[in-house]
């Protein structure tokens, strides 16, 4: 024994509705497959509805007069054995009255009509993007690899509007495409309108940020090194020309298929000669005795969500540049991911910040505490350069670093800034 | 290795070749439509056919294209192989109702239980100083219905080849001859087919552009290319040769060497199929490409009186003009 | 009301009486060879065909149908017609002639999956040679009219053997002669000889348009332009549709060329479960046709030809389990497949429909429930 109960059913093709004109039943009344129950009226008649089960009339769910719609039960009725499926039912959603009394969700069984208006969207079960019709991603990369260059039409216009070379930008997007920013970072400078946005004015009158977390951990740092180490900074200009060539060059090798290759490289790796040849920058002052590196920890200042931070990597001097290339890309990745580990952190000898990709020209960076120097590359810049006794347009960046006077002296410093500048010059020294 | 078999003929000959062989080959073939027996139809496409087979084979029918389909149909479903010629593409119209209702559906309506091999042959396409309603371009009305193939060849090798290819497919194929073509000589290899029905072919290779065509227009766009090579810009064109279902990979393999589409087509670009062809892709394609996609069609007028049709229809220099404007973004 | 001026061949009055008129005698003399179990058979499936209709209706109205297309007041016409035709015979019908579908073993269950929307009509026309129910009205009569002309091409017509000839029979009905396609089909059967009987189910109604609206001249008479010859018959009286089928297929395959019959008949239900004949006719009218039910008048012809109660018991016992059972398979029918969607939209593979199921599958392995 159970409860059948009786959705209104659409009968004429796409109603959605009908009044309930008369019952010719009651409760408790014995009735028989197809025996006539009531009379419906809807927009295009007047029509007999026959009951689907042999029972006895539990209740009339619709009283006469009035107007429901299409799949909301009409009738229960008492039957033997299961009740009839009349529509496919959700999982119960109510209280089941009986062993069988679900509310019914109508999908669009024909009979039904419409399934009506959708309330919700369907979730996705398995968590992937949604399906391509792209040409598959991997042709697209190594495309990019090539002469092709990846970049959204409005980014392409963007870079034509601000004169860059969409050729000699690195692209951070997530299939390796070119993005506003990465366009913005290497736009030359005065002639630059960044279409930047006045934000409105805070309504309040100041803002109070605690200070906790990373912050307060940033500020110890800075603050211990700036007046714990005499700092001192050096600058000098180097035509990088050669370097940009050369990462172009790496981009399309097939070796670095897919991996981002940028001066920074260049750069670390510069570093990382530079240091052999002066190994007193590679080091850290104690108050009792200087401790001379000889493995390069390269960190490399990184900008998260949450503030600076100088993750390392380890014995990046035993690296091809292959392998550095890997491991900077890692490192930028950890960080942006906000999962950058204490342990990364620890035991740096010397770092790098880039400055550059804020379109900087050069600035006096603080040294990262228990290092003795850090290295500033800032952006490369199309400008006038002579070369040859002639004006030419080259590609010019400022290399600046600062250094700990207690243990680096100013020969020593110019020397290592003048040996980094040279192979940025002429990466064909690092063939050394 | 054997040397290939060719010979010299006009399109409406290859045509009657390729008729020729495919009635020789399956004695269920049969040609009919109006004029198309003793006459040989009015473009004598199938002309001396009621000699060689005799008039069980290749019939005259009433002027009733909605008939003529809709009995081809019938004889389908006896185990006929139909090759149905509707006059000229502005006199398919009776007809759609049996084309889109009944032949694009029957194979689905009965789970596979009834096979369609009917093939429609119809002249299409402008620039013969005609009449209203002869010199439609319908392509796109057979594109968009589910269930019919839509095949146009351009020169004389793939008329041969590919009427026979239609009337060996199951499927109904919405068959369109370019009519100003008709007389267009050119070789016909006779022993090897050049390609399968529904593949697009690369006729002229490039690097600054891809210029898709089908039809009537390929001509069009093989004299655009040889005047763009003049002034320095190198055309890839593509011969489309199937309208339904289009072969994608040519295409976008084309699309991904020069970055810049143009599609020609006599039809009104509105709602067209270069329509469909520039959404696929861009959707498909879109870090390929350097410019929008460009389509250059009739304008969305009813076909001219034929004093006019020559400023209506895109000729070289209106194929150019895209070119200019896909070459400068 | 009803156009009862014209000659009709009727052999079976409303009351249940026999009788053959001269003219007509070669039409008597096929009823004459028939024995009891046939004219059983011919009640058998009259009743059993409509319970299957009203129980169709009933399901239709209890939300297992989307639509149901009612033959009631017609199955003379159809189960007469229908026996009629050759073993090997081919049949276009359009969308009501379920009497003539259980004469050529199509089971009843592919009809219903049709108005369930399980598919499109899913049997198979060769096997039962009963073609798929046509929607777009009178578009089946030109595929009937190039069937017949195919039989012609094979030589089935005319070789004197009436085993293996062949003929086609169309069936439309009232309305639908109103379409091109009808008289282009006459047209292309008179010019091509083509073995061909046209069969109109004139039920006098094309949803709320009455025959006298449809046309000017008897229906009978509508091939005469095209130069085929015509007869109306009684459709109510299953003997009169029997033999005039029988004998004008046999004509048709013969080499005659084709014939038009008019069945004059009533469509006593809606046109369809959407339909509400009472907006548009009188109760009267469809009164004076129940009294000239088919399967009334059979019965009283049968019981004094001597055929015993208990015959007709059984057979109403039968349509009530014939019923049951339709029930319960219509509760049970599943939804179809979804990649069915792309099933036999082409006989030779297709990229864009291999493309297209391919997505449609990722997309539900990826999507779950609502939120």
């Amino acid at each position: 024994m159970s409860i059948a109960k009786f959705p209104l059913p659409d009968v004429g093709e796409g109603l959605t509705e009908a009044e309930i004109v008369s019952w010719r039943v009651s409760p408790g009344d014995k009735v028989a497959v197809n025996q006539t129950i009531c009379e419906i009226e809807t927009a295009k008649s007047v029509v007999e509805l026959p009951c689907p089960f042999e029972g006895e009339v539990s209740e009339l769910l619709v009283a006469e007069g009035d107007t429901v719609e299409v799949g909301t039960p009409i009738i229960s009725v008492v039957v033997q054995g299961n009740a009839p499926l009349l529509a496919e039912p959700d999982a119960p959603a109510n209280e089941p009255e009986g062993d069988t009394g679900a509310e019914y969700k109508l999908p669009n069984l024909v009979g039904y009509g419409d399934s009506g208006d959708v309330k919700s969207r369907r979730k996705r079960a398995v968590n992937t993007a949604p399906i391509s019709t792209a040409i598959p991603v991997s042709m697209v990369k190594a495309a990019a690899a090539s002469d092709a260059v990846m970049a959204k039409p409005p980014i392409r216009k963007l870079a034509k509007d601000l004169g860059v070379d969409l050729g000699n930008v690195t692209g951070t997007g997530m299939h390796g495409e070119i993005t506003r920013e990465d366009v913005v970072g290497s736009a030359s400078q005065a002639s630059v309108f960044k279409n930047l946005t006045t934000p409105q004015q805070p309504s309040e009158r100041e803002e109070r940020i605690p200070v906790k977390g990373v912050r307060k951990a940033i500020a110890t740092a800075m603050v211990k090194s700036a007046f714990t180490a005499p700092h001192v900074s050096i600058f000098v200009d180097v035509d990088a020309t050669r370097t940009m060539e050369y990462v172009k060059r790496l981009k399309s090798s097939v070796d670095f298929a897919g991996i981002k290759v940028t001066p920074l490289l260049i750069m670390a790796k510069a570093m990382i000669w530079a240091v052999r040849r002066n190994p007193m920058v590679n080091s850290t002052w104690t108050d009792k005795e200087i401790i001379v590196h000889n493995f390069v920890n390269l960190g490399i200042a990184a900008a998260t969500p949450r503030g600076l931070i100088v993750p390392n990597i380890k014995d990046a001097d035993s690296m091809n540049m292959l392998e550095l290339a890997q491991a900077i890309e890692q490192l930028a990745a950890t960080a942006r991911d906000g999962k950058t580990t204490p342990e990364e952190m620890a035991e740096g000898t010397i770092t790098i910040t880039n400055i550059g990709v804020f379109g900087v020209d050069t600035g006096t960076p603080i040294l990262n505490p228990g290092e003795v120097s850090i290295v500033a590359l800032g952006s490369i810049r199309k400008k006038p350069w002579v070369v040859d006794d002639e004006i030419v347009v080259r590609q010019i960046t400022t290399i600046g670093a600062t250094f700990d006077h207690r243990v680096v002296d100013g020969d020593v410093a110019s020397r290592f800034v003048q040996d980094v500048a040279s192979v940025i010059e002429e990466p064909a020294l690092l063939l050394d | 290795m054997a040397m290939s078999n060719y010979q010299e003929m006009a399109i409406a000959k290859a045509l009657n070749a390729g008729l020729r062989k495919a009635m020789q080959r399956d004695e269920k073939v049969l040609v009919f439509g109006e004029d198309v027996a003793r006459l040989g139809g009015v473009f004598r496409v199938t002309e001396g056919l009621l000699d060689e087979f005799g008039d069980n084979r290749i019939f005259n029918s009433p002027i009733a294209e909605s008939g003529i389909v809709g009995t081809a149909i019938g004889l389908a479903m006896r185990g006929y192989r139909s090759v149905a010629e509707i006059q000229f593409d502005g006199f398919v119209f009776p007809a759609f109702n049996q084309i889109t209702t009944q032949l694009a559906r029957l194979t689905y309506r009965s789970e596979g239980f009834q096979q369609m091999p009917v093939v429609i042959r119809i002249p299409v396409g402008g620039g013969i100083g005609a009449v209203e309603h002869h010199s439609e371009s319908p392509e796109a009305y057979f594109a968009h219905t589910p269930g019919l193939r839509v095949v146009s060849p351009s020169n004389p090798n793939d008329a041969y080849w590919m009427i026979q290819q239609a009337i060996e497919s199951p499927d109904p194929v919405i068959f369109l001859e370019p009519k100003r073509r008709y007389w267009q000589k050119g070789p016909v290899n006779l022993d090897t087919a050049p390609l399968p029905l529904h593949s697009a072919r690369m006729l002229r290779e490039g690097t600054d552009l891809t210029l898709i065509a089908h039809g009537p227009m390929v001509a069009t766009a093989l004299q655009a290319a040889e005047l763009g090579a003049e002034e320095g810009i190198s055309i890839e064109v593509i011969d489309l040769r199937s309208l339904s279902p289009v072969d994608y990979p040519t295409l976008l393999a084309s699309v991904q060497k020069t970055s810049r589409v143009v599609i020609a087509q006599e039809a009104p670009n509105n709602v067209s199929l270069g329509s469909e062809i520039a959404a696929r892709i861009a959707e498909q394609a879109y870090y390929y490409l350097e410019a929008p996609v460009i389509r250059v069609g009739g304008f969305d007028t009813p076909y001219p009186p034929a004093k006019l049709e020559e400023e209506y229809l895109p000729d070289a220099d209106r194929i150019l003009e895209a070119v200019d404007r896909v070459l400068a973004y | 009301m009803t156009p009862a001026t014209e000659p009709m061949l009727q052999l079976l009055a409303p009351d249940g009486s026999y009788g053959v008129e001269k003219e007509y005698a070669r039409y008597g003399e096929v009823i004459d060879s028939l024995g009891e179990d046939q004219l059983k058979t011919f009640y058998r499936d009259m009743a059993r065909i409509r319970r299957f209709d009203q129980e169709a209706i009933a399901l239709q109205r209890q939300g297992q149908l989307g639509l149901w297309v009612p033959a009631i007041g017609q199955e003379a016409a159809q189960i007469g017609s229908g026996y009629a035709v050759g073993q090997n015979d081919h049949i276009f019908p359009s969308y009501r002639e379920h009497g003539v579908a259980i004469t050529h073993g199509v089971e009843l269950m592919s009809i219903l999956k049709m108005m369930r929307g399980v598919n499109h009509g899913g049997w198979n026309p060769e096997e039962t040679r009963f073609h798929l129910y046509a929607i777009v009205l009178g578009s089946q009569v030109l595929h009937a009219v190039g069937y017949a002309m195919g039989i012609k091409l094979d030589g089935k017509v005319g070789t004197g053997d009436l085993e293996s000839d062949l003929a086609v029979i169309s069936y439309f009905g009232d309305g639908a002669t109103a379409e091109g396609d009808v008289s282009e089909s006459l047209l292309f059967a008179a010019v091509n000889e083509a073995p061909i009987v046209f069969f109109i189910q004139n039920n006098q109604w094309a949803i709320s348009s009455n025959i006298a609206s449809q046309t000017k001249v008897p229906l009978y008479r509508r091939g005469e332009g095209f130069g085929v010859p015509g007869l109306r018959v009684d459709g109510n009286d299953v003997l009169a549709c029997y033999a005039a089928t029988k004998i004008h297929m046999d004509e048709a395959r013969e080499g005659s060329g084709p014939f038009l019959l008019e069945a004059l008949t009533y469509r006593i239900g809606a046109h369809t479960t959407s339909d509400d004949p009472t907006k548009y006719r009188d109760e009267e009218e469809v009164e004076y046709w129940r009294q000239r039910d088919p399967i009334a008048r059979f019965e009283v012809f049968l019981k004094r030809q001597g055929v015993e109660e208990d015959f007709f018991e059984e057979v109403a016992v039968a349509g009530d389990e014939l019923a049951k059972d339709i029930r319960e398979q219509t509760f049970a029918l599943p939804k179809p497949p979804l990649e069915s969607i792309f099933d036999n939209v082409y006989s030779d593979d297709h990229p864009e429909i291999n493309a297209q199921r391919a997505w449609l599958r990722a997309y539900e392995d990826q999507m779950g429930g609502h939120e």
